[in-house]
């Protein structure tokens, strides 16, 4: 063939390669307008909790006979992204997750999700546990965008290893291992598994390499000590960061260099990542870590399941400030473009039934928002039913913008170091000042906070310092808005 | 190839047609320029495909960049939050930054000259015709270069987390070492094996170029010398060296220029840790525009992330002006000499 005949060819070619594929493009939007045959994209970030959802589609599409349900799992920390690309690529999934980022009062006022009135009525809204629709947490403008799917739970425990336990002689008489419940009881636990190992154990371990697990051993601790802000928020008592005016924080990293400096943490704890060193806890390489729930389907799978947990370890074995979250919550929504928005409401409203919610507790995944699905004695996996057994160690807490829906106008920038980074560089010895790093640290945020206050009111928003400070708050109750 | 240098019809570059000389006239050379584009048109065609790459993902999103500078963003939406020059302040401000910048200086500082050493030792051994088997020690060389960083971090980093704690054992009971190491979590260790890991990873590129300008040393050059007395070291000084002289400064610009692009590694071995002790400035500005590890709890800054990504281009121009300044005087003085 001659090149001239190649070129007609390969141009006869590509020329109907791009009408075929822009007729296809044309009668798939067509599709799309007239008749939803195309089936319904849901996104989340589960992978642990992927057997539960992919049984609801089974059961829901059993249920509801019709177009079947796509669903993608994002990468988790990727996830407000991809969310965001899709919405500006118009390719937004018809239900999906919410995520952390825009702040959802951002997101509603961006037109990403659809008001859910013409479902959630007041009775869809009766069969959940009393208050749990807020303004300014998934109502807003007085539309309902989102509804709550689990109940504030403890998020960290202390999870201890049976074989290193017993290893290490530190069992009751009826055979069963000693949990600790003081500070004291852990330092005792970790000197005991690193003495009597020979070497082969160690007391305590994380995996840090992705820079967050020494923050929950700082925030577990510091909560039971009676910071009730832990390293998540500010201590909403006196609406500052206490990082350095609260001694609990100094103690607790004092404690922990201590444990170091004895030789009680896994070594290479700063080398391994999270995933890793639940790996290693599993192979009873350290008898104690801190971690979630979350930890629980991956050991299971692994058929390890010889260990218990403690929540809120305390000074003197009180916990005095537990976990808190808002009242009502989000979890999933539908969005403004959804291309069958009355499937879309189907299958969100069967994630939200009180039966999907039973089975999520069933399979050891959370709590769940009706109070009825937690109950220990229906759970059979021993560690999970001490989980849900701890349900009682989180509830309500004080949340400015139930108070005032305005706060959520405040943005607050990231700073750096944060905690994570701090909390790193006092434990390699970068930083070698407890007490001035702490004290920095609270500088920044408090900075932060304040600038971010003032950038709010300069743009009309009308919000002040007070609206962080919740003078009647008791941390060891649940606490009760009341309007500002 | 052909027409690099020489016009195709046959006019060269140093010897412009009469239209191009400053003494025509503007019709005339325009018409001249003219005429070179489309007798050289199958070099532009087939250069064109990079072009349209090169300025749609390279040339646009750093002009495109350049206007997020000037706002605080999250990177969804559109910016609307302008805050002038602040986030150049911030960035000139922040000691992570400096730290990083140093952190980028240092690798670069010791893996260019390390690598390049290494990698005219290796080639001249493998340029030895009587070393048998050369194409295999070639290819073991060359091979972790076409592996991907980030699978070589991901290795690595399972390898230092995995045997990390049996390799301590090995030491402390060899007394080399008193305490155990946490390798990629102690901020003295962890720099430097992400140094050791990059000069092994793209020793072959290195490798590869030297043996090319190796080869291209006519072989009677050493002849002649050997003829006159001159032993190897003498042959590698006078006739080596010198014949590599004009390949060894473009091995060493792209080892330079590779060395400042320095990111997957770090980000997959330390993710710039600990405390920073790793942050590189590519690094540094990931951070910013995408936040942390938990980026769905970080707010990302792009606008901030592209000031600093601006500032430290600006840095890398400073600094290359100041190498061809160096290397254009070394050069007349050499000429002089």
């Amino acid at each position: 063939m001659k090149r001239r005949d190649l070129l007609r060819a390969a141009v006869a070619a590509a020329g109907a390669s791009v009408l075929s594929g822009g007729l296809a493009a044309c009668s798939s939007e067509e599709g799309n307008r007239t008749t939803p045959s195309t089936s319904l994209t849901y996104w989340d970030w589960y992978v642990s909790q992927a057997g539960w959802v992919d049984n609801e589609l089974k059961l829901f599409d059993k249920a509801h006979p019709g177009p079947s349900i796509k669903r993608t799992t994002q990468v988790t920390d990727r996830y407000a992204d991809l969310l965001a690309l899709s919405v500006r690529s118009k390719n937004t999934p018809d239900v999906f997750m919410i995520p952390k980022l825009p702040a959802l009062q951002e997101q509603v006022d961006k037109g990403w999700l659809l008001p859910l009135d013409k479902w959630a009525t007041s009775q869809w809204q009766s069969r959940f546990p009393a208050n749990q629709f807020v303004e300014g947490v998934n109502v807003f403008g007085g539309k309902v965008y989102t509804a709550p799917f689990a109940a504030p739970a403890p998020s960290l425990q202390l999870y201890c290893h049976h074989g290193a336990f017993k290893d290490a002689g530190l069992t009751n008489a009826d055979g069963t291992i000693k949990l600790p419940k003081t500070w004291d009881d852990v330092t005792r636990a970790a000197e005991a598994i690193t003495s009597k190992s020979g070497g082969k154990a160690y007391g305590l371990g994380f995996g840090n390499a992705q820079n967050f697990a020494l923050a929950w051993w700082i925030d577990l601790f510091t909560r039971g000590a009676g910071s009730p802000g832990g390293t998540a928020t500010m201590d909403y008592r006196v609406g500052r960061w206490t990082f350095a005016s609260d001694r609990n924080y100094a103690d607790f990293l004092t404690l922990l260099l201590d444990w170091k400096k004895r030789g009680f943490i896994y070594p290479s704890s700063m080398s391994i990542s999270d995933e890793q060193a639940r790996a290693f806890f599993s192979q009873g390489k350290f008898g104690m870590t801190v971690g979630g729930v979350w930890n629980q389907p991956t050991w299971t799978e692994n058929k390890f399941t010889e260990y218990s947990l403690v929540t809120l370890p305390a000074p003197d074995g009180t916990p005095k400030a537990f976990f808190y979250g808002p009242p009502g919550g989000s979890f999933v929504a539908i969005s403004a473009k959804a291309s069958d928005p009355e499937r879309a409401w189907a299958w969100l409203d069967w994630l939200y039934s009180k039966e999907a919610g039973k089975r999520w507790v069933e399979q050891g995944l959370g709590l769940s928002v009706y109070p009825d699905n937690n109950d220990p004695s229906l759970v059979k996996f021993e560690p999970f039913a001490e989980y849900v057994a701890m349900a009682n160690t989180a509830f309500i807490g004080p949340t400015p913008t139930v108070r005032n829906p305005e706060v959520a106008k405040v943005t607050v920038n990231a700073v750096k170091p944060d905690i994570n980074d701090v909390g790193a560089g006092l434990y390699t010895g970068q930083l070698k000042d407890v007490a001035k790093a702490l004290s920095e640290l609270q500088d920044r945020l408090n900075t932060a906070q304040d600038d971010a206050v003032k950038a709010a009111q300069a743009k009309g928003a009308k919000v002040s310092a007070d609206d962080y400070v919740f003078k009647d708050w008791d941390p060891a109750k649940p606490y009760v808005h009341k309007p500002a | 190839m052909a027409v690099s240098g020489t016009f195709a019809d046959g006019v060269t570059a140093a010897n412009p047609p009469a239209g191009g000389t400053p003494g025509g006239t503007p019709r005339r050379r325009r018409r001249g320029r003219w005429s070179a584009i489309w007798s050289a048109r199958w070099s532009y065609l087939y250069v064109a495909p990079m072009m349209v790459l090169l300025v749609g993902f390279v040339i646009y999103p750093i002009g495109a960049s350049l206007g997020y500078t000037f706002y605080q963003w999250n990177g969804i939406g559109d910016p609307t939050d302008f805050v002038g020059f602040a986030n150049f302040a911030q960035v000139v401000n922040d000691s992570i930054f400096w730290g990083a910048v140093r952190h980028t200086f240092t690798y670069v500082a010791i893996v260019t000259p390390v690598q390049l050493v290494l990698a005219l030792a290796l080639a001249l051994v493998l340029n030895n015709r009587r070393l048998r088997f050369a194409t295999f020690y070639r290819t073991l060389f060359f091979l972790p270069v076409v592996t991907s960083a980030a699978v070589i971090g991901v290795v690595f980093q399972l390898m230092f987390s995995n045997f990390g704690q049996s390799v301590n054992d090995i030491l402390t009971g060899f007394r080399i070492t008193n305490e155990n190491i946490d390798w990629l979590g102690d901020p003295n260790v962890a720099m430097g094996i992400i140094i050791v890991v990059g000069i092994w990873h793209t020793l072959g590129y290195n490798l590869v170029y030297f043996l090319a300008g190796l080869q291209t040393i006519p072989e009677e050059l050493y002849e002649a010398a050997r003829i006159d007395g001159a032993g190897r070291i003498a042959q590698f000084c006078y006739i080596t060296v010198p014949m590599l002289r004009s390949v060894g400064v473009v091995i060493v610009l792209l080892a330079l220029i590779g060395g400042f692009q320095v990111f997957d590694l770090v980000q997959v071995l330390t993710n710039g840790g600990p405390y920073f002790a790793t942050e590189v400035v590519n690094t540094y500005i990931y951070h910013l525009a995408f936040g942390g590890f938990g980026a769905s709890a970080v707010q990302p800054n792009v606008g901030l992330a592209s000031a600093a990504s601006f500032f430290y281009g600006l840095l890398l121009i400073g600094f290359s002006a100041v190498q061809v300044v160096v290397i254009r005087s070394l050069a007349r003085r050499r000429a002089g000499q």
